[in-house]
């Protein structure tokens, strides 16, 4: 696999990067400590962003969803039990039932409705994680790069890039945040960049958006919102304090959320409703998360996260229901996106940190982490019914690689992927990062060492 | 450093669940570190990047930017500001040598920079902001104009006094030390149930209330055996360090990476604990950097005589309490290849560790002695104590610490006298302040109420947020003017029961109920809807999440329209006979408008209002009749909402 081994001896010679500010090459260290020991660095104050502060262009996005439904299944799924079937000697058929659905053999027993929905799938077997630690490796997932790299600690989640990126394409008319998290109160934030772009998290109630309607009504709360305004109106824009501007955007955004038929509607949701997703939390996250995309208010990313996956204990008795869950919420999505005409346009996106161990059970009658794992996609004109890549006959390894890069995919590459069906320049580099530096969308993008699945289109 | 494989920290955390490694970069001699949740990784895992060789970069002049912009929305650089007799700033220049501690070192570097002081700030603000900050509430409207009007010279250290002796005073520093030792009901690693975790919040209460000195009240939290941890709270500190899926050693880590974070403002010696510092601290810790995994393990055999033993009290519901029982256990033994650690393995012929304290002065534990009773004195002795626990204060008060980030202090780079080699810095921006600070704290007897008193009494604390003249955010280091800060959580909401008069009630599993959300014993409770207001405004979990000031859209929902705050604007219902708005409508007639709006700013937002936002008012008001489409009751229901949604209502000046 020559691929792999290039990369292997790349990202030796650079581990992530989290290579010292002071060995980047525009910075020597002597610079840095005559700045820091002069108590001025000019970058340092950050500034709003400012128009050409991105690098030039370099690679063309192939530009495929106007929407992507990020979905986290924390605690990490087990891929052998799942999307990546493999019959051990423990796995329990009976409840299993694997068939094979376009060639891919498929725990029908515990996913039926998702065994329809095969062909719409494109599950990338020859991926790794990079970390095996629940934290450090959701957060790579969410960040795609390592956490603990220098500029680790200011990354901002994917959708967070995406709504910076997608802020000029809103309209007047957008009410909904553009970045919207469901059932992930622990979502990796927006990082260095403005707190504009932090995801809106919400965990979905029947009764729609919580706190959206005042209770005088709508004239008199629009008398008392303008006059808040009126002597609140001393506020000068001040090109160095991102944090009051932000202030001033959300007391518009929320009044953007009030009294909005078009809210109540995406939000709010019936118990038949809830029931065709399967009556769970994460079933109402899908369905509103489908509603929400439906309104076409300006919500672009959407993160789900469903946990429960950490199956270190008596997975054949555990995951099943869990799975089931799964099931149950993303089937009925991936239906009315269909219906609403979304689905083509929307990219679905869904693995856990890592996997989990393969073969015989442990002791207490689990799987424990392990590195190789699945990625699913589907949506978005995405060729489905189909595995990229594969593991050997126990799924601990790729036999075969995925894509033209020839080696395991990585959470840098799905990070890629996303932008780039989004029509981000995955390349890009903004040097407005508090550091200094210049933060890469995608780390070594530019050195062209990850970057997007285009395979999956084709 | 070599240019191949160094790490700033970690990223080779790997973990071995199964036994396997990460197939890049690897050195012959890393360590793997095995499975669960190494706190280096978790959101708090970003905070300990910051205190080394790129030390200030993100947050550098945050503070400075957000006073600016605070200050510029909320109108009050229109507010009429008394002259304070003493003349111009540069005046106190020349007053140093009659100066305290604290101001003589402040304005001294100040002078030295070039830097220029704000004005002393004016009474209401001053008055508003030290009510806060001692006791998270804000001054009542009676008490604001006692004190407005009082001629008497002295009248701020009297309230300061005041404040210190206040119920409320006693809740806020409970929660804050709540926070510090992260009392929770639960987590991954033990249940302390809402026993254990009320147990110790009524401990914290009775230390305070009696202004236990705070050495006694920390050698009592690690040096605590015996039953219950029902009963006596102190023991919950040692029960708060038991650890789950590994070896005892585990225990003996967790508890002695605590007391180091807690206690010595030293996150990083949690690091130490998994691994040399050589190769990893490099970048970060000066004294970190040459740190064996030994010399920490000398630390955690301190706690390597005791176990924190649970007895079960019933299965359906579940509950058990802890005992702490000392025993005579060989030393630490390295011996494990599992658990939440990497391999204890012997060193040469070492293969157990006596204890021995790895800094200051040393010292072994007296023949007989129980452990932890030596471990509390060497580290109650610990000039570090004195320093880490006086900086933690500093920030509460100022915004930030002298050593910045408050848990990351680095031993070897604190020292004016002894400065450490280049490129290192001396960490504290006043070494010197930061050093006599911690000598005042000791000579007090580990007084924390005179140390809030020294530190509210001092001119720098009492320097104007706002700034005539050219500022620079570099002088943000130098507090040449106060900062602004957000009120916390259940500042806000307490804020906004006491001064619609507008009583909250909630209980609290154990507890009776309470009034006021800081009063809870804990940042996880109360749920429900009030939970989700304070949720809203980031109170952290005191597990992986710490408290934050970020604003968002649901905050905004929530001040807006939540019932919670709603209903405290009205004028009328059940529950509201007495409420603001029913109060100043009683109060005023129409006749009198003028004086009611000036009332409602001085009871919601403790100050003057001004001339651009009493004009509106005033419109609105004297438009207001019975046949008009807002009647009068509706306009001061408008006017007490507006001045909840008011950007200098949820922030400090």
């Amino acid at each position: 696999m020559k691929g792999q081994e290039k990369f292997d001896r790349f990202i030796q010679k650079h581990p992530h990067s989290h290579r010292f500010f002071f060995e980047r090459p525009h910075v020597t260290r002597r610079d840095f400590f005559r700045w820091a020991g002069a108590g001025l660095t000019g970058s340092v104050l950050a500034g709003p962003l400012r128009a050409g502060e991105a690098s030039k262009p370099l690679a063309t996005p192939i530009n495929k969803a106007k929407n992507t439904i990020f979905l986290l299944l924390s605690g990490a799924i087990s891929h052998i039990d799942t999307f990546d079937f493999k019959r051990t000697q423990d796995t329990p058929l009976d409840v299993m039932k694997p068939e094979t659905f376009s060639g891919i053999e498929f725990p029908a027993g515990i996913m039926p409705r998702l065994a329809e929905n095969v062909p719409d799938m494109a599950i990338i077997r020859s991926a790794r994680s990079w970390a095996l630690q629940h934290n450090l490796a959701q957060t790579w997932t969410q960040i795609g790069r390592s956490p603990a790299s220098a500029l680790g600690e200011v990354a901002p989640n994917t959708g967070s890039v995406v709504a910076l990126e997608y802020l000029s394409r809103r309209k007047p008319t957008d009410t909904f945040p553009t970045f919207l998290a469901l059932n992930s109160g622990n979502a990796i934030g927006s990082g260095y960049l403005p707190s504009t772009h932090e995801p809106f998290r919400i965990n979905p109630e029947a009764n729609g958006l919580p706190d959206t309607n005042n209770a005088d009504g709508q004239t008199r709360f629009n008398d008392k919102y303008a006059w808040l305004k009126q002597i609140d109106a001393h506020r000068t824009s001040s090109p160095n304090s991102p944090d009051l501007v932000d202030y001033d955007k959300f007391y518009n955004n929320a009044r953007g959320l009030m009294f909005n038929p078009v809210v109540d509607q995406a939000f709010r949701f019936t118990t038949q409703e809830s029931q065709r997703y399967g009556a769970t939390g994460f079933g109402n996250a899908c369905l509103t998360a489908g509603k929400v995309l439906a309104a076409d208010q300006g919500t672009r990313y959407i993160q789900i996260t469903l946990g429960g996956w950490d199956h270190h204990q008596n997975i054949y008795t555990a995951l099943p229901p869990l799975a089931r869950t799964l099931d149950n919420g993303l089937s009925a999505l991936i239906a009315d996106l269909k219906s609403s005409g979304q689905f083509n346009q929307t990219m679905i996106v869904m693995m856990g940190e890592f996997g989990r161990t393969v073969g015989r059970i442990t002791g207490q009658q689990g799987r424990d982490h392990f590195l190789q794992q699945f990625i699913l996609f589907a949506g978005a004109g995405i060729r489905g019914g189909r595995a990229l890549g594969a593991t050997d006959e126990t799924g601990a390894r790729s036999a075969t690689m995925a894509w033209s890069r020839d080696r395991d995919v990585r959470p840098e590459d799905v990070e890629a992927t996303i932008y780039s069906a989004m029509g981000i320049d995955w390349t890009t580099i903004r040097y407005d990062d508090p550091f200094g530096r210049g933060f890469e969308y995608v780390p070594y993008a530019r050195e062209d060492v990850y970057g997007p699945i285009h395979e999956l289109w084709s | 450093m070599t240019k191949t494989k160094k790490f700033a920290f970690g990223a080779v955390c790997l973990l071995a669940g199964s036994g396997l490694v990460l197939s890049w970069a690897q050195e012959p001699d890393e360590l793997e570190v095995n499975h669960a949740d190494c706190v280096l990784f978790s959101t708090k895992g970003r905070e300990l990047s910051e205190s080394g060789l790129n030390a200030e970069s993100r947050r550098r002049f945050r503070l400075s930017q957000l006073t600016e912009e605070v200050l510029a929305a909320s109108a009050t650089k229109n507010l009429k500001r008394e002259v304070i007799p003493g003349g111009s700033r540069t005046n106190i220049f020349q007053e140093l040598d009659k100066m305290g501690t604290i101001d003589s070192h402040l304005f001294r570097a100040m002078q030295d920079a070039g830097a220029t002081p704000s004005a002393k700030t004016d009474d209401y603000t001053f008055a508003r902001r030290v009510s806060l900050d001692l006791t998270g509430r804000v001054p009542t409207y009676e008490r604001l104009v006692q004190f407005i009007n009082n001629p008497s010279p002295d009248k701020r250290a009297r309230y300061i006094d005041e404040l210190l002796e206040t119920q409320p005073w006693v809740d806020k520093w409970a929660m804050f030390f709540g926070d510090l030792y992260k009392n929770v009901a639960n987590n991954t690693q033990v249940n302390k149930y809402n026993e254990g975790r009320n147990a110790f919040h009524f401990y914290i209460r009775d230390s305070l209330a009696v202004n236990k000195p705070y050495h006694v009240m920390v050698s009592e939290m690690i040096s605590a055996a015996g039953d219950h941890n029902w009963e006596r709270g102190e023991l919950n500190w040692m029960v708060n360090g038991q650890t789950t899926g590994g070896p005892v050693q585990d225990h003996y880590d967790q508890r002695a990476a605590f007391a180091a974070e807690m206690f010595l403002g030293n996150a990083h010696f949690n690091c130490i604990l998994c691994h040399d510092g050589r190769r990893r601290m490099d970048p970060l810790s000066l004294w970190g950097k040459s740190e064996t995994r030994l010399e920490s393990w000398q630390m955690a055999a301190f706690f390597g005589r005791s176990t924190a033993q649970r007895v079960a009290v019933s299965q359906t519901p579940n509950l058990g309490y802890y005992r702490i029982v000392n025993n005579n256990n060989a030393d630490y033994p390295l011996n494990t290849t599992t658990g939440n650690r990497s391999p204890r393995q012997p060193i040469g012929n070492i293969r157990n560790v006596a204890p021995e304290y790895p800094f200051a002065d040393g010292g072994r534990p007296n023949p007989g002695e129980p452990y932890r009773v030596a471990l509390a004195r060497f580290l109650t002795n610990d000039f570090q104590f004195a320093r880490a626990t006086v900086n933690y204060f500093w920030k509460a008060f100022f915004g930030r610490g002298l050593v910045d980030p408050v848990n990351q202090f680095d031993p070897d780079r604190l020292d004016p006298d002894n400065p450490p080699p280049e490129p290192w810095t001396l960490q504290a921006s006043h070494p010197r302040l930061l050093n006599e600070l911690a000598r005042d704290f000791i000579n007090s007897g580990y007084d924390l109420k005179a140390l809030m008193r020294q530190i509210t009494n001092s001119e720098g604390y009492q320097l104007s947020s706002a700034y005539d003249g050219q500022w620079k955010a570099e002088w943000q280091n130098l507090y040449a003017r106060k900062m602004v800060r957000r009120l916390w959580a259940e500042e806000i909401f307490d804020a906004i029961v006491q001064t619609s008069n507008v009583r909250n009630s909630f209980t609290v599993p154990g507890m009776d109920p309470l009034s006021w959300t800081m009063q809870a014993p804990d940042s996880r409770t109360p749920g429900g809807n009030l939970g989700s207001f304070l949720d809203s405004f980031l109170r952290g979990n005191r597990v992986d999440t710490e408290r934050r000031t970020d604003g968002s859209v649901p905050q905004v929902l929530n001040l807006m329209n939540d019932t919670l705050v709603h209903t405290r604007t009205r004028a009328s219902g059940a529950g509201n006979t007495a409420s603001l708005a029913r109060q100043l409508l009683n109060k005023y007639t129409a006749a009198n408008n003028e004086a009611l709006v000036e009332e409602a700013f001085l009871t919601v937002l403790s100050r003057p209002v001004t001339a651009d936002e009493k004009r509106p008012a005033l419109e609105k008001l004297n438009a207001a009749t019975a046949t008009a489409t807002a009647t009068r009751q509706q306009r001061v229901e408008d006017l007490v909402w507006v001045l909840f949604n008011k950007v200098d209502f949820i922030y400090v000046l």
